[in-house]
């Protein structure tokens, strides 16, 4: 009685989900952590879905549990593993992949999801989001809450400068061009605003660095985990143009914190900024200017990382628990929830079917930046990942920092950070 | 002459280290009733605004956490005071065989991080069953190397007579203890206590890792939600969190100001 009522009142594809899932599965209590990385509202989100996955399967019962940033979730998760007591589901960083797979904590999501039916569910998310989701030909997560930044700029500024405020720049020569007219100055001789702001330090900036060597024809990391390619002739030049934009005076010397950007373009300090599509809800509230959102200009070629969370299944799993947290899965990626997560935190909905719902037609029509993201995907990669992440990217964040604030040249600290990455990996081929 | 220059000059150094020390306080009460645009934009007739501090206050369940800190701090502080009490009292008034060995051990234990025993104090918490629980929070933190450090030093600086006195009359140890040892490190205590409820009310990671439900979830968990480093901090709604949560131990020091002050005057810390 109580499912035909769910059934009629759901949409076909989540119907047949429900009582697909229904007709096997046992009663099982699901534990799913998941981490917090945009403004406050995205807990209330979270278990809302929640209630309404737990509602439709009264069978089941599932806990949602917050448990800090990615950094503090994925401590959480792994402590409780070795405990012997993993929650079944959660949510964290993609790129901590090789991490869980080294501690032996996950289970490949390939490995339950078996049936054809799954494996038409997993093909219709965005390739590049699953790209960072496999191992050894395994998937082993599912794209959740994804982002990717954007060039975000103020039409305003475009239009006092003379430049046309519909075309931003799309390559690296033209964001020196324009970002020198966009540069302005008072009687003093001091800079005002300035043309562009590209965060440079700590893991935001190797984040968005990521971006220039993808545009650049080359990748960071491949797939296998073992491999850091910190020393090439693009992230050589990805490292120049850095160096090159605030010797142009383009951009502001030194280094440059992922924090403070957004306030600064806000506040017309910049007037253009690379940052995450998570902004975009705080920047539509905040600004008083007319601002666009493009590309984020290339070397060769359109390029931008990854980032986010995907869903990860632990192995200290009962079958009936595997199934339900599949279906779990299933359910918070289907196109109205992922809608409904999207529109209210900002990330970008992680399949096509999303994207076609009348909630998030109406969104896009309301904030079209929102879909600049989606186009720019077919030219995105995986963020930067390997084996002992951590300590790898921090090779790469200080070689970053030594250069922007002036220290050494470009390829003395590649050198070095390759030199850095290469030690610890060794142990891993 | 030099006297009153002198005078002058420290007076000036204790007002600007004054003012430095204040800055961000003033600025995270300026930012916290005040919108988000004026957080680096200060006008004098900026309107000003509670909404901040209504936004903060249902993000989180903080009136249960509030309650779920005071319990928690509450617990660690009458276990440490009991617990340090005796160890101290053992250490200072009883020869017996290792006690310097005994107290080195002790010693140790302020060398290590907290942070480095989560996964180990998990496993025990997990295997007696009190994880997602305040007493499992509280646990690890019952007895306190410093705190035994401190009140050792502190009985060790009582004159023997007065001991002696006391067993002359006739006082037991618990009598001595009572009566002669605890009444004398009253300004400890004090000094002691702040120290400790402001650690216990700071801290974040091992109640997160420990604990799943918000029914037993402290305050800074509460607080973290605002801490959302991918979309650009709002300052306006991080700061009224903070001051929100912070604001008991404000008020509790400047109600108690004039007993602090006082007590650390007669108890000469130097």
């Amino acid at each position: 009685m109580m499912r035909l009522k769910c059934a009629s009142a759901m949409p076909l594809v989540l119907g047949a989900l429900i009582s697909g899932g229904a007709a096997s599965v046992q009663a099982a209590d699901l534990e799913f952590y998941f981490p917090v990385g945009v403004n406050a509202p995205a807990v209330a989100t979270i278990e809302e879905l929640t209630n309404k996955w737990a509602a439709q399967n009264p069978q089941h019962t599932v806990k949602a549990v917050y448990a800090g940033n990615y950094e503090e979730t994925t401590t959480k998760a792994l402590t409780a593993a070795q405990a012997g007591d993993p929650p079944q589901v959660a949510v964290l960083l993609s790129i901590d992949l090789f991490t869980l797979v080294e501690e032996d904590v996950i289970l490949p999501i390939s490995d339950i999801a078996t049936t054809a039916e799954d494996q038409a569910w997993m093909d219709g998310f965005y390739p590049a989001f699953m790209s960072d989701s496999r191992f050894e030909g395994k998937t082993y997560s599912i794209p959740f809450q994804r982002s990717t930044p954007v060039l975000y700029f103020n039409k305003d500024a475009f239009r006092a400068a003379g430049l046309d405020p519909e075309t931003p720049p799309k390559t690296w020569d033209e964001m020196i061009e324009m970002g020198k007219k966009l540069v302005v100055k008072d009687d003093n001789g001091n800079v005002t605003q300035w043309g562009t702001r590209i965060p440079t330090l700590g893991l935001g900036g190797a984040w968005l660095f990521g971006g220039l060597v993808v545009s650049k024809g080359d990748v960071l990391s491949t797939e296998t985990g073992t491999e850091a390619r910190f020393d090439t002739p693009a992230t050589t030049a990805a490292l120049e143009f850095l160096v090159q934009l605030s010797d142009e005076g383009v951009m502001q010397p030194g280094g440059i914190s992922w924090g403070d950007t957004p306030k600064a373009f806000l506040e017309g300090q910049t007037a253009s900024m690379w940052t995450s599509t998570g902004n975009l809800a705080f920047i539509n509230e905040n600004a008083e200017f007319d601002w666009g959102v493009g590309f984020l200009p290339g070397g060769d070629g359109p390029g931008a990382p990854l980032g986010g969370g995907n869903f990860y299944i632990f192995k200290e799993t009962t079958d009936e628990e595997r199934e339900a947290a599949l279906d779990f899965i299933k359910f918070m990626t289907a196109p109205e929830n992922a809608a409904r997560w999207s529109i209210a935190t900002g990330y970008v909905a992680p399949r096509p079917d999303t994207w076609e719902t009348p909630e998030m037609k109406a969104y896009s029509e309301k904030l079209p930046q929102a879909l600049v993201a989606l186009d720019q995907l077919p030219y995105a990669y995986r963020e930067f990942a390997t084996f002992q992440r951590a300590k790898v990217t921090q090779y790469l964040v200080d070689a970053i920092e030594s250069v922007v604030t002036g220290g050494s040249t470009a390829a003395e600290a590649l050198a070095k950070a390759q030199e850095g990455a290469d030690s610890v990996l060794s142990d891993y081929k | 002459m030099t006297k009153g220059l002198n005078r002058i000059f420290m007076t000036t150094l204790a007002f600007v280290l004054a003012g430095l020390w204040g800055l961000p306080f003033l600025y995270s009460v300026w930012t916290a009733f005040h919108e988000e645009k004026y957080s680096a934009n200060f006008k004098w007739n900026a309107p000003i605004t509670f909404e901040n501090f209504a936004q903060a206050w249902n993000a989180a369940p903080f009136a249960l956490y509030f309650l779920n800190t005071l319990i928690l701090i509450t617990i660690v502080i009458i276990a440490n005071f009991i617990l340090c009490t005796l160890v101290a009292y053992a250490f200072v008034r009883y020869k017996f065989r290792w006690a310097g060995l005994a107290f080195g051990l002790v010693m140790v234990q302020l060398l290590i991080s907290p942070e480095i025993l989560i996964v180990e104090n998990y496993l025990t918490l997990s295997s007696i069953g009190l994880t997602d629980t305040i007493i499992g929070i509280a646990l690890p933190y019952l007895n306190s190397a410093f705190g035994i450090f401190l009140l050792r030093q502190t009985f060790m600086t009582v004159p023997k007579s007065l001991d002696e006195a006391a067993q002359i009359e006739g006082a037991g140890a618990w009598r001595v203890l009572w009566n002669v040892y605890v009444p004398l490190a009253k300004p400890v205590y004090l000094a002691y206590g702040l120290v400790s409820i402001s650690f216990h009310w700071n801290n974040f990671l091992w109640p997160l890792i420990v604990t799943n439900s918000p029914e037993v979830r402290p305050v800074t968990v509460g607080l973290s939600v605002f801490a959302t480093v991918e979309s650009g901090v709002e300052w306006s709604l991080v700061n009224a969190a903070t001051l929100m949560t912070t604001a008991p131990l404000i008020i509790a020091f400047l109600i108690f100001q004039r007993q602090f002050v006082a007590n650390f005057m007669r108890a000469g810390i130097k």
